[in-house]
């Protein structure tokens, strides 16, 4: 870990963005209590509505309180004085002086943001199944329940998308039973692309901007969409050139192992934008700009001879070793879910454009051809994701309980050795943590493949 | 309850269909199929509606993870392995993929693909409201011309009221077995042949129908009043000897295989010849509000049926009514509102018993207990 955090300090947009996921708890109080803005639950990367009818979206394990290191709550309250950037610098100075206890502290200053993350979604996943929910269910629907049954009451409404997956359409449905105050604000998404099904989408759009107008009392115009979208796209952007031209690159700005646990952040962070989209953009836009920037320098890590492995699906639950562990073991985790999905596609904001049915078209391709209707399509997707990467290999991740998308792997498997003709693996996850040591075992052996 | 006789003789039942010309559409049978389309079209509606055991769940984990719905593991197991009294699935011509949850996709599209059956697909929106009748309607036009395409012409809108009048009349037929006297297991078994032969077994519904109505089988008075509710007791499941062996006797079947599909009918007066005949099929779609795929209002409209019923059993009968949720070990839809279900079920008054599992004969034991123990608290 040390050496991943002594990278990672060089790098104040992670420490901005790990900052805000941490203490959203005290920006989110601000916002509800103080500027009675409304809170507006969402899951997946659909916060782009509630962002433009100026409600605060969020992934409810932000209203949790973290253990934030003192030291990460310093730079906190310093940056709001002296701006990241400056902080950022003075702690690479005092870093580079070699005074060993400051380099420990920074150490457990990035540590401590991971360890705290992983371990806050554990705890929800308990707190999932002493509520109820069957513990056959996987670690992503334990964890959202757990999540809202601890701190949905704080939310104004929920903002539910249906996708595929039916455990998450029924855990849509089970909100309003878990904390009845919140409105429920659905958006359906019709599972194929029929004749007039854009049409019908984008009608569903508008019946859920008017709902968020009762919410807030606002109107929402199409300028507020454009507006919004506009964020969105350059975060996407950023987001996508980071995916697409530095972690399928020979040359990454810091080591690989730092790498990954930054795309584990944006992934985290991606779904609710920190409840900031303006601040986010400017974040990741930055970190886009850093890393640049480094590799412009030279600073930074030759990872040509490491072979690149995609390590997928992360977002539903994963074990975050495993990045480590591949860099153990001479490889690199490339993770890029969000744009296997589609997610980072961006929306068209011209002016002639209606934003609503902009919207719908997005949504309408993220479930055709990102998640899509089936197994074949989901492939299809892995495939042309690890293409596009230049994957050497895949890691499967296979959630006990999940039916969606850990199904797929049979025809996964027998589609990769087929037409791509690299390695996979499946490796099956319960919980953060549960088989740390079955997942080196798994990962060596696969490892070993790469070593003729 | 041994069902080798009704396998027996639906697998000649199936082959003089075949003998006859008539093709197979197999589907994991939900609410929302228009199975009146396929008939139509002259087809046969297979519904996959056969229960498990160890060794076809085993089968299927060629294909899939353990942590997988019993009754999906299952019918993999059955095109795998075909045991012999499954031997008419070789028949089968066609699969529909299809979207009740998540892993009626995922294993429709594994019996296509790894036992070569073309697939045919037809989806459902998740929600119930406007928009969602008007993509339902869009999936019944796609479905309709796909099987316009196999069958190279067009399917007239009369041959549509045709079956859809069809399937109305022996729904109709169906729906008097609620209120028959006669122990569950008998009703099941009316219930699987009918679903099964469809209303080619009209006349013999009809028949037997009117031989209980002439001789009633009251059950004992000692044996407890059961509403079963959540996952369909399918087709070779002995979960119903469970049950009555442990003292119960289920009197409402709150399944699909059950209530669910014969309460969907059409009213005859709405069957009107010059209008479009899938608006029908939409109304029905509209109307179907206990079925477990649409969210939001399942468990509302669940729970204020259960009680209703339950409320009107106790007058009716003067007896206490309990629930059996059944859940099929790993079901999305059953198994995450089942908490839900029973707590704001029990809050009314109403005992509910989760009642959880596979397929697996180990459990048998263990399933015992836990429905003598209800019951006996019943009392």
């Amino acid at each position: 870990m040390s050496l991943i955090a002594d990278e990672i300090v060089t790098f104040s947009s992670v420490l901005r963005i790990a900052y805000n996921l941490l203490n959203g708890r005290n920006y989110l109080k601000r916002k509800k209590f103080r500027e009675k803005e409304k809170l507006v639950a969402i899951t997946l990367p659909f916060s782009d509505l509630a962002f433009a009818a100026g409600t605060v979206p969020v992934l409810p394990i932000r209203m949790h309180k973290f253990e934030i290191s003192q030291y990460l709550n310093y730079l906190g309250s310093a940056s709001s004085i002296f701006g990241w950037k400056a902080v950022s610098n003075f702690l690479s100075f005092i870093k580079n002086l070699g005074i060993n206890e400051i380099s420990k502290i920074i150490d457990d200053i990035i540590e401590s943001v991971i360890v705290t993350i992983n371990e806050k979604f554990n705890a929800m996943y308990d707190v999932g199944i002493e509520k109820g929910i069957s513990s056959d269910f996987c670690y992503g629907l334990k964890s959202l329940a757990g999540m809202y049954f601890t701190k949905g009451q704080n939310v104004d409404a929920c903002l539910n998308v249906t996708i595929r997956c039916s455990a998450y359409n029924k855990y849509l449905e089970s909100l309003k039973s878990i904390h009845e105050g919140p409105k429920q604000i659905w958006i359906d998404i019709p599972p194929r692309n029929l004749g007039n099904t854009v049409e019908l989408l984008t009608d569903n759009i508008s019946n859920a901007l008017n709902e968020f107008e009762k919410l807030t009392g606002n109107n929402i115009t199409d300028n507020d969409l454009r507006a919004h979208f506009k964020i969105g796209n350059q975060v996407k952007r950023s987001y996508k050139n980071i995916v697409y031209d530095i972690s399928a690159s020979d040359f990454y700005p810091c080591n690989p192992a730092t790498f990954s646990e930054i795309m584990a952040l944006l992934s985290i962070t991606f779904q609710d934008y920190n409840s900031n989209a303006v601040r986010y953009r400017d974040n990741i836009v930055s970190l886009e700009k850093e890393m640049r920037e480094r590799i412009r320098k030279g600073i930074g890590m030759d990872v040509s001879k490491m072979p690149r492995i995609f390590v997928t699906p992360m977002f539903g639950g994963w074990e975050p070793k495993t990045h480590e562990i591949l860099y153990e073991l001479g490889g690199r985790a490339l993770y890029a879910d969000w744009e296997l999905l589609k997610f980072l596609e961006e929306i068209p904001t011209g002016s002639h454009t209606n934003p609503s049915e902009e919207y719908a078209r997005f949504l309408m391709r993220a479930t055709e051809t990102g998640i899509g209707c089936d197994n074949d399509k989901l492939t299809d997707s892995y495939l042309r994701m690890a293409t596009d990467l230049n994957a050497d290999g895949i890691i499967f991740f296979q959630l006990f309980g999940c039916h969606s998308i850990s199904n797929c792997y049979a025809m996964l498997r027998e589609k990769v050795r087929r037409e791509l003709e690299i390695p996979i693996t499946a490796i099956t996850f319960n919980k953060i943590g549960d088989n740390v040591e079955q997942v080196k075992t798994r990962l060596g052996a696969f490892m070993e493949m790469f070593k003729f | 309850m041994d069902d080798s006789n009704l396998l027996s003789d639906f697998t000649l039942f199936l082959k003089e269909k075949k003998q006859e010309g008539i093709k197979i559409i197999a589907y994991l049978s939900h609410d929302n199929i228009p199975e009146e389309l396929i008939d139509s079209a002259g087809f046969f509606p297979l519904k996959l509606i056969f229960g498990g055991n160890d060794e076809l769940m085993d089968a299927s984990h060629d294909y899939l993870p353990p942590s997988m719905c019993a009754f999906a593991q299952s019918c993999i197991g059955l095109f795998s392995i075909k045991p012999n009294y499954y031997k008419f699935l070789e028949l089968v011509d066609y699969i529909i993929v299809s979207n009740h949850c998540v892993s009626d996709i995922c294993v429709s599209e594994i019996i296509s693909k790894y036992f070569n059956i073309p697939r045919l697909n037809f989806y459902v929106p998740y929600t119930m409201n406007e928009n969602s009748l008007k993509y339902y309607k869009l999936e019944l036009q796609d479905f309709r011309n796909q099987l316009e395409s196999i069958i190279g012409r067009k399917i007239s809108d009369e041959d549509i009221h045709n079956s859809i009048l069809k399937f109305n009349n022996f729904k109709k037929k169906l729906l008097e077995i609620n209120e028959l006297e006669m122990s569950g297991s008998e009703k099941l078994k009316l219930i699987h042949k009918s679903m099964l032969f469809g209303p080619d077994f009209l006349n013999d519904l009809e028949s037997l129908i009117q031989q209980f109505k002439d001789n009633p089988q009251p059950v004992s008075n000692t044996s407890k009043d059961v509403l079963l509710t959540g996952c369909s007791i399918f087709i070779n499941d002995n979960m119903i000897d469970l049950i009555e062996e442990g003292g119960g006797n289920i009197v409402f079947f709150d399944t699909w295989i059950g209530n669910h599909y014969y309460s969907q009918v059409v009213e005859n007066n709405l069957i009107d010849v010059k209008k479009d005949p899938l608006d029908l099929l939409v109304l029905r779609f509209k109307n179907n509000i206990y079925g477990d795929h649409s969210v939001p209002d399942f468990l509302e409209q669940k729970v204020s049926f259960i009680l209703k019923y339950s409320e009107n059993h106790a007058k009716n009968r003067g007896r206490k009514l309990g629930v059996i949720n059944h859940i099929i070990k790993f079901c999305d839809h059953i198994s995450l509102m089942s908490s839900f279900l029973k707590d704001t079920l029990q809050e009314k008054g109403v005992q509910v018993l989760n009642l959880e599992r596979d397929y697996s004969r180990a459990n048998r034991g263990q399933l015992s207990t836990r429905i003598e123990a209800y019951l006996e608290m019943m009392k």
